[in-house]
């Protein structure tokens, strides 16, 4: 079954040059269009469901839907061979074999987070809060980014040897800015579990959880202050703005879907996908003036960002218990309705007021993990994912071949398959 | 240790002879800080920038603003910051951007600024320095917020729901992140490295300054010496003055030695104002009351440094009532009878000496005199 918002999607995708902005509004005509005419016949053909529907809804216990049949159902169709196809395509540009990204990342994030840890300076009791999480244990996928872009873009301008300094430390800032922000992030969901440990909140109290945020984050200014470019700092500024902004936007829903769907991707963007557009954009900044190549580095970014994120919800969903370091359906439970959930009640309208309830009567966490496991929200939702991962791929397409650059191209495609 | 202290004190001993040059400067000096502050901000005219409007006008900030009626009946911090941001308490600093402006129009056009620069003025002020002044109180104002953060862990049944306390905290991350981020945003604009480096840096010395503050401020033993309380209060109180200072002279381009004096004024006045209203309970014979008394105030740190531990440890005793519970009226009295109260003020004299020292080495000015004013302000009870 191809899922009507990929056609519509790839439709549009043919003339217009920033898939955010189509799926943006396709993606909203695409709700309306298979509310209408397709998405319940969608789903009583999908093969991906199992069972028929109107027998599903009257069933009402937890146990009774098969998810492991549900999942196995979705995950060959996420390879299937239109996206093979695809990277295949986009390697037979160069010769090159295709290295691991993260072995060709690994020269320039050795000692990053020692590093991060010597610019936390500072005494006492407050400096075991700050250096918690840059224990070396995290994924630094961030900063993985910065770098192999930093590269590509430096191959790209003729520029060969190493990583410019201010390079290296716009990716020690994107991972002090991203943790500072999960600092926050904590508190304001009352978490106590992360990446496997107890949250900062959970073991110090919230008062000293929000001022390590806040010192996490002055550190980080100061670092960007001291590479000495102007452009750079306004980058990240931006970057701050759009992550307080989309915590704003995560407080309020919308009643009409199609503004909640726009809503979720904008809340998307500035949680996620701006950190990471603007830092490739800044470490752009520091090695070419051409504005062509800056964008080609922030909308690679975005899209691998909004890709990224878009495969956490998906994984909040399908991802065991402490897999992910953290409870699954935590999205839920905190009363936030994700891709999968927005996607399912296109198919199960019922979602619509436990959405507007966020979840809150009793009982509303289960039911509605049960519809998104009947409907095709999780796969709708990778396909989606796949689709800001092959904009992505196009972008950085338009860079000078190099070994960093097929490296970036390779990792859209484990953006997309990780399960942790 | 105690040697450091014991030498601190004697210089403090040393600005009770400034205090006799005070009287150069404020000769017309207003009695109150008030009228200092409201005489001052005439001069710089109105703010031009609408940081602080936008900031307001905001859905973000609007949304706040209807969330926070919620808490009303709760014990939750975040009301209270709210309260006092309406109805200004008086005694604040309300003025760091104030003083940030004065201070640059006490400075005047740099010589070796270029015209282009020396256009961008109003009355005297660059733009750039007047957003200067708005994101240092930004700045300030989102830690007034984040002050007022709760431990969930020490919820008691008398501070309201549970569920409120969660939600007044999570108002307070976001409304506190939300001006810093705007404070950001401001200072990213001023297109200068030195100046985000330094009020970065300001922001971090916050940080640690009311890091300090969570720690040590909750036990009534606590180990808080002389030295100790400089330090806690310069990071907590003055470097974001300071350091404001230095980077208003920086804006207009002045050079090491006006932004070192511009440094060395809005540290010594923010130290002053501290001890100042440290010492209003002591001064004041009407105000008695508990809730007034704080183990961290200059004068009481003073008073056990001056009478040891082992003497205060005893006063301790002495005011504790049948229940074991403290008598504050009795304590503040104890405070008063020794001599914690006037090492405290002639600490709070030598730092306004040192603040009007600073700006002498500027043009004599209307703004300079209001400085001077404010200045003097501080030294009087």
């Amino acid at each position: 079954m191809a899922c009507p918002l990929l056609r519509q999607c790839s439709k549009w995708n043919a003339n217009c040059s920033s898939l955010f902005e189509t799926l943006w509004y396709s993606n909203g005509r695409s709700v309306s269009f298979s509310t209408s005419s397709l998405g319940r016949t969608s789903w009583s053909s999908g093969p991906g469901n199992e069972g028929q529907p109107s027998a599903l809804r009257r069933r009402t216990g937890p146990n009774t839907f098969n998810f492991t049949t549900s999942l196995t159902k979705h995950k060959p169709r996420l390879l299937d061979p239109s996206l093979k196809s695809c990277f295949c395509i986009n390697s037979a540009h160069t010769d090159v074999k295709v290295q691991d990204p993260f072995t060709i990342a690994q020269k320039d994030l050795t000692n990053l987070y020692d590093d991060i840890r010597k610019e936390l300076f500072v005494t006492k009791e407050l400096k075991a809060l700050c250096h918690y999480y840059f224990d070396g244990k995290g994924k630094a996928i961030r900063p993985m980014i910065v770098v192999l872009m930093a590269r590509a873009l430096n191959s790209h301008s003729n520029r060969s040897g190493e990583l410019l300094p201010g390079q290296r430390a716009v990716a020690m800032i994107t991972e002090m800015i991203h943790t500072a922000s999960l600092v926050h992030d904590d508190v304001i969901d009352g978490s106590n579990k992360r990446r496997g440990k107890g949250t900062i909140n959970e073991l110090w109290g919230e008062k000293k959880a929000i001022l390590a945020g806040d010192f996490i984050l002055s550190v980080a200014s100061i670092t960007m202050a001291r590479i000495g470019n102007n452009t750079v700092v306004k980058v990240f500024s931006q970057v701050i703005e759009d992550l307080v902004r989309g915590e704003f936007m995560q407080l309020g829903s919308k009643e009409n879907e199609n503004e909640r769907f726009k809503h979720y991707l904008e809340k998307t963007f500035k949680k996620t996908a701006s950190l990471i557009a603007n830092s490739c954009k800044a470490v752009c900044v520091l090695v070419s003036s051409d504005p062509k190549v800056h964008e080609i580095a922030y909308q690679y970014g975005k899209n691998v960002g909004i890709a990224f994120q878009l495969v956490d919800d998906v994984l909040d969903f399908t991802s065991g218990a402490n897999h992910l370091g953290k409870p699954s359906a935590a999205d839920l439970k905190l009363g936030l309705a994700t891709g999968p959930v927005l996607f399912a009640c296109q198919q199960f309208p019922e979602l619509h007021s436990m959405i507007m309830r966020r979840f809150s009567s009793k009982g509303d966490v289960d039911r509605a993990w049960q519809y998104v496991f009947q409907s095709d929200g999780v796969e709708q939702t990778k396909n989606l994912a796949q689709h800001y991962c092959q904009e992505a791929i196009r972008q950085i397409s338009m860079l000078r071949p190099s070994a960093e650059r097929d490296a970036l191209i390779r990792l859209t495609e484990m953006v997309l398959t990780r399960d942790k | 240790m105690f040697p450091a202290t014991w030498s601190r004190l004697s210089r403090m001993a040393l600005s009770s002879r400034g205090r006799r040059t005070l009287s150069l400067f404020s000769s017309s000096a207003p009695s109150n800080w008030s009228k200092a502050v409201a005489d001052a901000e005439k001069i710089v005219g109105y703010p031009t920038s609408f940081m602080s409007l936008r900031c307001l006008l905001s859905d973000e900030l609007s949304n706040v603003a209807i969330q926070v009626k919620r808490l009303v009946g709760t014990q939750h911090p975040l009301l209270h910051t709210a309260r006092d941001f309406v109805f200004d308490s008086g005694n604040n600093l309300p003025t760091r951007g104030l003083i940030v402006l004065l201070l640059s129009k006490a400075a005047g056009p740099s010589h070796t600024a270029s015209d282009l620069l020396a256009q961008d003025t109003v009355s005297g002020i660059h733009t750039s320095q007047r957003n200067l002044a708005e994101i240092t109180e930004l700045i300030h104002t989102a830690f007034l917020v984040h002050r007022g953060i709760v431990d969930l862990k020490e919820w008691t049944v008398s501070d309201g729901p549970l569920k409120d306390m969660e939600f007044g905290n999570k108002i307070a991350v976001l409304s506190g992140d939300f001006l810093l981020a705007n404070a950001c945003t401001g200072l990213a604009q001023l297109n200068n490295t030195k100046v985000v480096e330094l009020i970065s840096s300001a922001i971090g010395d916050v940080v640690q300054g009311i890091y300090n503050e969570n720690t040590s401020n909750t036990e009534q033993e606590n180990s808080l010496d002389v030295e100790a309380w400089e330090e806690h209060t310069f990071l907590s109180h003055g470097a974001l003055l300071a350091k404001s200072c230095q980077a208003a002279m920086e804006l207009a381009q002045h050079d090491k030695e006006a932004q070192r004096l511009a440094y060395t004024f809005g540290k010594h006045l923010s130290m002053g104002h501290r001890l100042n209203s440290d010492l209003l309970p002591f001064v004041k014979s009407s105000a008695g009351e508990s809730a007034t008394f704080s183990f961290s105030a200059a004068p009481v740190v003073f008073h056990r440094q001056i009478v040891g531990q082992e003497r205060w440890s005893q006063q301790l005793q002495q005011v504790k009532t049948r229940r074991n519970e403290l008598d504050y009226s009795k304590l503040l009295a104890a405070v008063k009878s020794e001599k914690g109260v006037s090492t405290a003020m002639d600490l709070c004299c030598y730092h306004g000496n040192k603040a009007l020292e600073a700006i002498q080495a500027f043009p004599s000015s209307e703004a300079r005199s209001a400085l001077e004013n404010i200045a003097s302000a501080i030294t009087k009870f």
